[in-house]
């Protein structure tokens, strides 16, 4: 075993972890970032929308490397096709658009391009970074810290750190190390596929489409990918159909009100994933161990969204530990509620009031109401005065 | 749906897009997973609650049914 210790070790290289690595390097934390895969990003799992905010909120600049497309508002239909339409380029011309003294809303990023650059700012900011290297187990110890075991290219090695911080993803196996009551129920993982596709046109708007016909359980998306290609998607609740998420993209393109613009669609990628569309773990912490990111399930239960509340609880844990590890205090489960609890305050009591609204509508066993309510909850989200902006 | 009998899950990979829903929805301990990231194949499930094929985007987890007079598959570790 390697005599050193680390401050933090961070199982997983996505936008959570490496926040979490950055930030606490930055703040003079000595930390080593460890990820089991040759390539961040891939398989991509993920739609790419990231608000300008959310990226602006943890120091991370829009760069060319990563942005593929600069979004401006969004577009919430119907199942018949009626559309609310909320372009902060009408709504708020001064501040929104494509000029030099204009900004976009957020963006599109390629999930490939965007976990390596993130990767590579946590590095210049002194994180050790490991890739190929499987996190398999860890143990406390008497001193106060902890053991985690791993494998790197066949080779076992056994490292020391305070603290250990899963940002293993949905996936998560870190949690269940822990022993964390991590199972999420089927009827709230949204099964998820999507096409990046050439020849459909898009304008600087998320498209969401609502309505059982076309997403029972979830919705349905058409999302500006740049180059001019644009992504085909959705994500069903199992719970509330017969069929997978495959036949209900191929009805959605070949059926819906959007049938004439997708004709000529030519698929480039094909993806899929799991989306949480469910309430945040309700324990977090354990000893000498912290989740962050989708592996707390800190993402948006009615969108899914999940880069910005990865950056931002990466964030939140980072300057955390940093405080209690100056202090000298062991991080017993004890003393890292606190994360869980600042976290909470910060955004998690709102993703949870949200989480209660979006059960409160799949609830309604009439499903024109339910279609109603979800369209008016989609619009009112992405409205300007919503009280859930950020989340 | 869920059901007792313990099983054996098989992947048809030609059709997996190894987006690790089946290991998301997964209630199993730790390390019931392949290097793929997809639910463990060729081990068996005493839960057999078959989440993961249910959330299978592209349909393509099945199951062996595996019962006291059958012979048991190879077990692998994970």
């Amino acid at each position: 075993m390697s005599s050193k210790i680390y401050d933090i070790v961070v199982i997983g290289s996505g936008p959570a972890g490496t926040t979490t690595a950055r930030v606490a390097s930055n703040l003079g934390l000595k930390v080593l970032l460890v990820d089991k895969r040759q390539e961040l990003g891939a398989p991509i799992q993920c739609s790419g929308a990231i608000s300008r905010h959310g990226l602006e909120a943890v120091d991370v600049l829009p760069d060319d490397e990563f942005v593929l497309e600069k979004i401006f508002g969004f577009t919430i239909y119907n199942q018949i096709g009626e559309k609310k339409i909320i372009d902060y380029r009408k709504l708020k011309p001064n501040e929104y658009g494509t000029g030099d003294d204009r900004n976009p809303l957020g963006f599109i990023v390629d999930r490939r391009r965007f976990d390596r650059y993130l990767m590579t700012q946590a590095e210049r900011a002194g994180v050790e970074v490991w890739l190929k290297t499987e996190a398999i187990g860890y143990q406390t110890c008497n001193d106060g810290s902890c053991e985690v075991q791993l494998i790197q290219f066949n080779k076992n090695i056994s490292i020391k750190t305070r603290v250990l911080v899963g940002a293993d993803g949905l996936q998560s196996q870190v949690g269940k190390w822990a022993g964390l009551q991590t199972h999420i129920k089927l009827k709230e993982l949204a099964s998820c596929l999507q096409f990046v596709v050439d020849g459909v046109q898009t304008d600087g708007l998320l498209e969401i489409i609502t309505g059982q016909r076309w997403a029972p359980g979830g919705y349905a998306w058409v999302f500006p990918k740049g180059h001019g290609y644009a992504e085909i998607g959705l994500g069903v609740a199992r719970t509330m159909t017969q069929h997978d998420a495959r036949w209900h993209l191929d009805h959605f393109i070949k059926n819906s009100f959007f049938k004439e613009r997708f004709c000529n669609a030519r698929i480039l990628e094909i993806q899929g994933g799991g989306v949480p569309l469910a309430s945040p773990l309700k324990i977090q912490y354990a000893d000498n161990l912290i989740l962050v990111g989708d592996a707390a399930r800190h993402v948006n239960p009615i969108t899914g969204g999940g880069i910005h509340t990865a950056l931002q609880s990466g964030q939140i844990a980072a300057i955390y530990l940093a405080k209690l590890l100056a202090g000298n205090q062991n991080p017993t489960k004890k003393n890292l509620k606190g994360y869980q609890d600042n976290w909470l305050d910060a955004s998690g009591n709102l993703m949870w009031k949200l989480y209660h609204k979006k059960t409160a509508i799949f609830k309604n066993k009439d499903i024109t109401l339910r279609d109603e309510l979800l369209f008016e909850t989609m619009s009112d989200y992405f409205s300007p005065n919503s009280e859930y902006k950020k989340i | 749906m869920s059901q007792k009998k313990p099983v054996t899950f098989q992947i048809g990979w030609n059709a997996c897009i190894h987006c690790g829903a089946c290991v998301a929805v997964c209630p199993q301990k730790p390390g019931f997973i392949t290097a793929f990231d997809t639910i463990a194949v060729d081990t068996l499930c005493d839960i057999a609650c078959m989440a993961c094929e249910e959330i299978c985007p592209v349909s393509t987890i099945s199951h062996i049914n595996i019962s006291s007079n059958e012979s048991t598959p190879k077990m692998q570790p994970f």
